[in-house]
């Protein structure tokens, strides 16, 4: 039986998910075995893939749902969650 | 540009050698063969493959990633951790192994029965399309990429790892000849195989020519009718400095330009190693040395070259090619970018100076006879000032990060200028209101580039915190010469006795004042006119990037006493011609090999 975690998360930064944002989200998502999705709306998308994080890529304000299943699922769905609260890492 | 030179190949026997003239685009020389780079996108096999087939196609477009990521890696590795076209080439690594894009192949080729390129195409094709979509700049450009990463995938399909940077493993290095390179392109170039770069389109501020700059690779820019002259394997001579390309030369103009190429290498060098010495006349008189930039990564570039700030950072590009008008965010990350680079330096950030002629920008200007003398720059922003606001605002912001003055172009009259300080005002306090940093101290400098700012310079002067002259349209407007009219070339001199006189009206009321006067512009990145202008008492000058090591080598070169004595004689000629001989008689034999030939030329007429 697989575990299924899942958290949604507010896009806190000024330019939303955009440029080096989504590309440290894909090498964070990648580091966890599980798969993981993003959802926002009715779209989703594979968090691994940078097109797909891309496509569904939210401005400023946007939530995110971040669903990870499988092992380390929860520790997944929470280090995304700290990432985007922390504005991906970018200092403003 | 024009074309200079024969409009034809000579005789069968011995060709006789052509001049193509561009736009400098990276500065170097270059001698090799030409090497044409295809731009059409090779028509992609379409073919039903059986069920059982699938497998096959799936592993083999697994092969063709695991080769392109490998290629990529190399290249990233080569240009090293902090190059400027590493971050490009790691986001088209991200791409490369994409889940989302393996997953869409693997289902065309599975459920669609596609072989693997079919498959490969649709899926991006589709891919960029969506992305394309919301209009949004930066998801257009990434889309590009897509393409670009897609077309490596391709490449390595067919077997032929297509070589980076265009040219075949195991070829000879040579010279690209092409209409125009992608940045993709640009940013795989081998430094070791690509010798210099021609291209049809582009200017100076364009991808191809930024990167080129940072990978030192020569190139020439904006050489109309290229590709219909030159020929693959066509042996070539490329001028980066001067932007011309010699194709067919012969065997003097060959060995003459292997002597110019060593001669500039030798020079360029030592340069590079005087970059962090500060820039100061013979007898110690230091004199202040910025960079013209117009794109963000243009920032890296003139430091590099020396640069002791930036003097003009351009923001059109802001306002082009684009339907909605640029946000204050993204304003703000744009310039924050530069000032952060730049920091703890000075950045002085120019506000739009665009109108109704400028290609595809965001403002809807009613077409007017005369668009230089039109709603542009700063009476189009006046006319808009919610629009104008907006920058401001983004540009108070960006003080927070570093060092910033704001400058204000074309300005005619007081009034214009004391409009954009009650505007600063307004800005500056919406700024605070909203809880956003700032610099304490913001100065509000005006450009002299219409004469009337320069003869009323010392009412100017008390307003202003710094006036900054444009030559290249102080000289537009003083001669009414249109900057781009080819056939009065010869009236549209900086060394004309009324310009010279206008900018030391300028200067003096600057020193009346207490005021910092800057030049940027043409004028300021000519050895001969850069000295001109320290010795009628400039202290700070801007200019292109390039320019700088060679303007600070030759001021190193003079004393302010000479040059102050050079400039008194050259303010009693009478026309363009007397100023420049004046200066070029006593000084030329001193920095010949930092001049440009056209100037040598002229020089030794005297």
């Amino acid at each position: 039986m697989s575990v299924t975690h899942e958290g949604t998360f507010e896009v806190v930064n000024r330019l939303g998910l955009h440029a080096r944002a989504a590309s440290r989200l894909v090498q964070l998502a990648s580091s966890f075995p599980c798969d993981i999705v993003v959802r926002r709306e009715q779209q989703e998308a594979n968090a691994k893939s940078v097109m797909g994080v891309l496509l569904v890529c939210g401005a400023k304000g946007t939530k995110l749902t971040v669903v990870a299943t499988g092992e380390r699922a929860r520790d997944a769905v929470n280090s995304i969650g700290e990432l985007i609260a922390n504005r991906f890492g970018e200092e403003e | 540009m024009g074309e200079a030179g024969h409009d034809h190949r000579g005789g069968v026997s011995e060709p006789e050698s052509v001049q193509l003239v561009g736009l400098a685009g990276s500065p170097g020389f270059a001698i090799g063969t030409a090497i044409i780079v295809d731009q059409g996108r090779a028509g992609v096999v379409r073919r039903r493959i059986q069920k059982h087939m699938a497998d096959d196609e799936v592993a083999r477009f697994d092969r063709a990633v695991s080769e392109a990521a490998q290629s990529l890696r190399e290249v990233a590795e080569r240009a090293g951790p902090r190059a400027v076209e590493t971050s490009i080439l790691q986001a088209y690594l991200l791409m490369v192994e994409d889940e989302t894009l393996r997953e869409d192949v693997e289902r065309r080729i599975r459920i669609d029965l596609m072989c693997a390129e079919w498959a490969l195409r649709s899926a991006v094709t589709e891919m960029s399309e969506q992305l394309r979509r919301g209009d949004d700049p930066y998801l257009t450009e990434r889309s590009h990429d897509f393409e670009f990463v897609g077309d490596r995938l391709l490449g390595a399909l067919a077997g032929r790892s297509r070589p980076l940077g265009a040219i075949p493993e195991g070829h000879e290095p040579g010279i690209l000849v092409a209409r125009d390179l992608s940045p993709a392109e640009t940013a795989t170039l081998n430094r070791e195989r690509v010798l210099g770069i021609v291209t049809e389109v582009g200017t100076r501020t364009s991808h191809t020519a930024i990167l080129a700059r940072a990978l030192e690779i020569p190139a020439v820019v904006g050489v109309k009718h290229l590709r219909q002259r030159v020929a693959h394997g066509d042996r070539l001579i490329v001028d980066g400095v001067h932007g011309r390309v010699t194709l067919l030369p012969g065997d003097a103009e060959l060995s003459d330009a292997k002597k110019r190429s060593q001669r500039y290498y030798a020079m360029a060098s030592g340069l590079r190693a005087a970059r962090d010495q500060p820039a100061r006349t013979k007898c110690g008189v230091p004199v202040t040395l910025k960079g013209n930039i117009e794109l963000a990564l243009e920032a890296r570039i003139a430091l590099d070259h020396g640069a002791r700030g930036i003097g003009l950072y351009r923001t059109e590009f802001l306002y082009v090619d684009r339907r909605e008008l640029p946000s204050e965010e993204e304003q703000y990350s744009k310039y924050r970018e530069v000032v952060e680079t730049v920091s703890p330096l000075p950045v002085t950030l120019r506000t739009f100076d665009i109108g109704g002629d400028k290609f595809a920008s965001v403002f809807q200007v009613p077409p007017e006879m005369n668009p230089a003398l039109g709603l542009r720059a700063v009476r189009l922003g006046l006319e808009r000032p919610h629009v104008f606001k907006v920058q401001l605002r983004a540009m108070v912001r960006a003080s927070a990060h570093g060092s910033v003055r704001i400058m204000v172009p074309m300005v005619a009259s007081l009034e214009e200028l004391r409009a954009v300080r009650r505007l600063l005002i307004e800005a500056i306090a919406e700024v605070d209101a909203a809880g956003h940093a700032r610099a304490e101290y913001l100065p509000l400098g005006a450009m002299v580039e219409v004469p009337a700012a320069a003869i009323l310079a010392e009412e100017f002067a008390r307003e202003a915190e710094f006036l900054s002259i444009g030559t290249n349209d102080l000289v537009q407007y003083t001669m009414a010469v249109d900057r781009s009219s080819r056939d009065l070339t010869h009236l549209a001199s900086y060394f004309d006795p009324a310009i010279i006189r206008l900018i030391k009206n300028v200067i003096q009321a600057g020193s009346f004042r207490q005021r910092p006067v800057i030049v940027c512009g043409a004028m300021a990145s000519d050895p001969l006119a850069a000295i001109l202008l320290v010795g009628m008492g400039l202290r700070e000058l801007s200019m292109e990037a390039t320019a700088i090591p060679e303007v600070k080598e030759a001021l190193s070169r003079v004393t302010l006493e000479e040059a102050k004595d050079a400039a008194a004689t050259a303010f009693e000629a009478s026309t363009a011609e007397e100023v420049q001989l004046a200066m070029a008689a006593r000084f030329a034999p001193m920095i010949a090999d930092l001049l440009d030939p056209d100037e040598l030329m002229a020089s030794s007429r005297t």
